[in-house]
C-alpha cells in the first residue's frame, strides 16, 4: 500500500515539476527545482490533496520546502508514503 | 548538412514532439496532464515551425483574479484547432491599469483577442453582499457597474482593434431572500440577471466587443462545481479544474470564428444516425424514428440539425445504402423532419465514403476544411480522419442518447456576425441546383445567362453589408486576386477614409433567387490612379460574367472621376490559379513584378472594359 502511495506522489511531482521520476528524492527542495514556483506549489498541493482525499493545514503548506516536508505533512493527516 | 537542411530537420522534430504531447493530453485529458503538457510545449523550439500568420493567434488575459490556469487550456485547445497561440496574462488584478496605461504590456503585445474577466465582487463595495437586503437603490449599483465597464471598454476599443471578449456575471445560487427572491422588490438573483441583460444590451450592436455568457456556461456545468473553495480562498482561483475546459471551449468558439475555422456543412450518415436501424434490412416500417423511445432520440437529433439548417448550416448525406431504399425513407417516412430539399447534396451508394466526401465538397463548392462528418461507424470515421484530415470528424458516442448533446456541444459553426445570406443559405443552394438544371437544358451560355434575368447591384459598402464584406474578404480563396485579409476594424477604417479607399460591394439576384452580396472590391485611391487592392467574387457566381460587369463598373466610375490609370494587383496562391490571367484578359498591360506581387495597368484614356449588354446593372 505504502509503495503505491509513493508512486502516486512521484507521478504528481514529476508531472507538475517536469522532472524525471527516478531523480525525485526527499531532499529535493523548492530552491533547487526551477519549476517549483508559487503557482506550481498551489498546483502540487491541490493535486496531492485530491489524489489522497485529504486537506492539509495552510500553515504546513506554507512551510513545505522539500519533498520530505510534503511527506511529513501528509503523515500528519494520516497518509504514509 | 547545410543550414537549410538543419532547420528543416529541427522543424520536423519539433512538430512531431508537439504532436506527441497533444496526443498525450487528448488521450487522458486530466488537469495534471494539461498542466504538464502545456509546460513542456512552451519548452519546445516553436519558432522553428515557421507558422504562417493566419494560423497565429495572440490572446491577452485581463482579470480581477488568478487566471493563469485558463491560459493552459486556451493554449492547448488552440493547438487542437491547428492554431499557434501566444498568450499574455496581465498581472493579478491589474486589468484597469493595463487598459489605462497606453504603454502597458497589453498594448505592446498587440493581441488579436482580449479576454476581460472581472468578478462582480471587485466592482461592488465590501458590504454590498451583506447589506443587500437593506438596499433601496440597487438599480444605481447596476448603472455604476455598467458605466465602469463602458468607460474601460471604450478606452480599450479606441486603442486596439482586437476582438474583446468580456464575461458576464455568474448569477449566485444563494440568495438571502431564500424562496422569496423573485417576490422581493429587489431580488438578489434578479439583480445579477438584470445586470447581465444590461451588459448584453450595451454591446448588442458592437462588432468588436462580445459579451461571453459565463453565466450560461456555469449553469451548464453546474454552479456548485464551477468554483473550488480551496483554490479560491488559497489562491484567488475562481474557476475550478473541472470548469476550466468548459469556459476555455466557450472562448474557443470566438477564437475559431475569428480565425475563420468555421464549418459550413454537416455531412451525415443515415443508418443509426438519422434513424435507428438499417433501412436496407429493417425497411421503412422497421427503422426507429418517431415520438417514442428509441425513435425519439433520432427525431430530436434531426430537430437540432433542422435548426442549424435554418441558420445557414448546410446539410449533406454520405451513406452506404441502396439509394432507392434510403430516399424512400427520406421522402415518405412520416417522422422524418429532414427531407430531400434540406440536403444541398446527396451521396447514397456503395462506394468509399472518402471519395464521396471529396465529390460532395466539389459539388457544394466549399473546402473540405468547411465540412464536419457524423457517422456512427468508428471505422468509417478513422478512415475519413486519415484520408482527409481537413474534415472535422465528430466522435459520435456509442449511445444514441448522447447524439443531440454531442451535436450541441460542437463550437465549430460560429461566425462573428450572422448575415442575411446565412439565414437564406439553404434556399440559395436549392436555387443554384435549379440553375444548373436550366443551364444543361439551354445550349448557349449567353442564352442561359439571359434566361436567368440576372440583376446586379454595385454600390459603395454600407453598414448593413459590412459583416458580409468582412466575411468574404477573409474567406474567399478561389476567385480572389490578392487574398489580402482584413479585420472588421480595418475595413471599417477604410470605409471611413473616403479619400484613400473605396470599397465596392456587388449583389446578384436572378429569377431563381437572391444571392445577396457576392463580390467585393477594395480600391486604393490616388489623384490620377486607382489600384485594385482586392478584387474577389464568391464561387457561387463565377461563370456568369458578373466579374466583367464588376470591373466595367469600376472602370466607368474611375473615368468619371478623371482617373487615367487603373492598376490591378494579383498575388498568386495555391488556390487562386484560375484568376492568374484575369487582368490581362481585359487588355491590361503587365508591369514589373515586385516579389510575389504581380501588377497590371490599364490606360483609361485609351482603353475601357465593356459592360455585357444584357446585364441589368443598378447603382446602389
Amino acid at each position: 500500500m505504502a509503495s503505491s502511495m509513493d508512486e502516486k506522489l512521484k507521478d504528481i511531482l514529476a508531472k507538475v515539476l517536469l522532472i524525471d521520476e527516478s531523480k525525485i528524492s526527499d531532499g529535493m527542495s523548492r530552491k533547487s527545482v526551477k519549476e517549483w514556483d508559487s503557482m506550481a506549489h498551489l498546483m502540487l498541493v491541490s493535486e496531492i490533496e485530491s489524489a489522497f482525499e485529504v486537506t492539509m493545514d495552510d500553515d504546513d503548506i506554507m512551510e513545505i520546502q522539500t519533498v520530505g516536508d510534503i511527506k511529513k505533512t501528509l503523515k500528519k493527516v494520516g497518509i504514509t508514503t | 548538412m547545410d543550414s537549410k537542411e538543419a532547420s528543416q530537420k529541427q522543424r520536423e522534430s519539433t512538430s512531431s514532439q508537439l504532436e506527441k504531447l497533444l496526443n498525450q493530453v487528448q488521450k487522458e485529458p486530466t488537469h495534471l496532464n494539461y498542466w504538464n503538457v502545456h509546460k513542456r510545449i512552451q519548452k519546445l523550439d516553436l519558432e522553428s515551425l515557421k507558422i504562417p500568420d493566419e494560423k497565429r493567434i495572440k490572446v491577452a488575459l485581463l482579470s480581477s483574479f488568478t487566471i493563469d490556469p485558463l491560459c493552459i487550456y486556451l493554449d492547448i485547445k488552440s493547438r487542437f484547432a491547428q492554431l499557434h497561440p501566444e498568450i499574455y496574462v496581465a498581472p493579478f488584478n491589474q486589468y484597469q491599469q493595463e487598459i489605462l496605461n497606453e504603454n502597458s504590456r497589453l498594448y505592446t503585445f498587440k493581441p488579436d483577442v482580449i479576454i476581460l474577466a472581472v468578478q462582480a465582487d471587485v466592482l461592488l463595495s465590501e458590504h454590498f453582499f451583506s447589506e443587500f437586503v437593506k438596499l433601496s437603490n440597487v438599480e444605481q449599483y447596476q448603472t455604476e457597474i455598467v458605466d465602469r465597464f463602458q468607460t474601460i471598454l471604450s478606452m480599450l476599443t479606441a486603442r486596439t482593434d482586437a476582438l474583446v471578449l468580456v464575461n458576464n456575471f455568474i448569477v449566485p445560487s444563494f440568495t438571502p431572500f431564500g424562496i422569496l427572491d423573485n417576490k422581493a422588490d429587489n431580488g438578489f438573483r434578479s439583480f445579477f440577471y438584470e445586470l447581465n441583460q444590461r451588459l448584453a444590451e450595451l454591446y448588442k450592436k458592437s462588432s468588436q466587443v462580445y459579451v461571453v455568457d459565463l453565466e450560461g456556461a456555469a449553469s451548464k456545468h453546474g454552479k456548485s462545481r464551477c468554483l473550488d473553495p480551496k483554490l479560491y480562498y488559497r489562491g484567488s482561483l475562481v474557476f475550478s479544474e473541472s470548469f476550466l475546459p468548459v469556459i476555455a471551449d466557450e472562448y474557443m468558439a470566438y477564437i475559431k470564428a475569428l480565425k475563420n475555422l468555421t464549418r459550413k456543412c454537416i455531412v451525415l450518415d443515415l443508418d443509426n444516425v438519422m434513424w435507428g436501424g438499417i433501412i436496407g434490412e429493417d425497411g421503412i416500417e422497421g427503422i426507429q424514428l418517431g415520438n417514442d423511445s428509441p425513435g425519439n432520440v433520432y427525431k430530436d437529433f434531426q430537430r437540432v440539425l433542422l435548426s442549424y439548417y435554418n441558420r445557414g448550416i448546410l446539410l449533406a448525406i454520405n451513406s452506404k445504402n441502396n439509394p432507392e431504399d434510403a430516399l424512400k425513407a427520406i421522402r415518405e417516412h412520416p417522422h422524418m423532419l429532414l427531407r430531400e430539399k434540406h440536403f444541398v447534396a446527396i451521396r447514397i451508394n456503395w462506394r468509399n465514403k472518402v471519395q464521396n466526401m471529396t465529390e460532395l465538397a466539389k459539388e457544394i463548392n466549399i473546402g473540405l476544411d468547411s465540412m464536419a462528418f457524423m457517422d456512427d461507424n468508428p471505422r468509417e470515421r478513422e478512415q475519413m480522419k486519415q484520408a482527409l484530415p481537413q474534415v472535422l470528424v465528430v466522435d459520435l458516442p456509442s449511445s444514441p442518447f448522447l447524439y443531440r448533446q454531442t451535436l450541441e456541444n460542437l463550437n465549430d459553426f460560429n461566425v462573428l456576425a450572422l448575415t442575411e445570406e446565412d439565414k437564406k443559405r439553404g434556399e440559395m443552394y436549392h436555387a443554384r441546383k435549379k440553375r444548373e438544371e436550366l443551364r444543361t437544358s439551354i445550349s448557349s451560355l449567353e442564352d442561359f445567362l439571359k434566361s436567368l434575368e440576372m440583376k446586379i447591384v454595385i454600390k459603395h459598402a454600407d453598414d448593413l453589408g459590412l459583416p458580409r464584406i468582412v466575411r468574404m474578404v477573409n474567406k474567399t480563396n478561389q476567385f480572389n486576386l490578392t487574398t489580402r485579409r482584413y479585420t472588421d476594424a480595418e475595413i471599417r477604417k477604410m470605409k471611413e477614409a473616403k479619400n484613400e479607399f473605396v470599397i465596392y460591394s456587388l449583389q446578384v439576384s436572378d429569377k431563381l433567387g437572391d444571392e445577396g452580396i457576392v463580390g467585393v472590391a477594395i480600391i486604393r485611391k490616388e489623384q490620377k490612379m486607382w489600384t485594385l487592392d482586392s478584387f474577389l467574387l464568391s464561387c457561387r457566381v463565377i461563370g456568369r460574367k458578373v466579374e466583367t460587369a464588376f470591373l466595367a463598373k469600376i472602370v466607368a466610375d474611375a473615368k468619371e472621376q478623371g482617373v487615367s490609370t487603373l492598376v490591378g494587383e494579383c498575388i498568386p496562391t495555391q488556390k487562386n490559379a484560375p484568376v492568374k490571367n484575369f487582368y490581362s484578359s481585359y487588355g491590361f498591360e503587365e508591369l514589373a513584378q515586385e516579389g510575389n506581387l504581380y501588377r497590371w495597368r490599364l490606360d483609361l484614356t485609351k482603353s475601357t472594359v465593356k459592360m455585357p449588354e444584357w446585364m441589368n446593372v443598378k447603382n446602389g
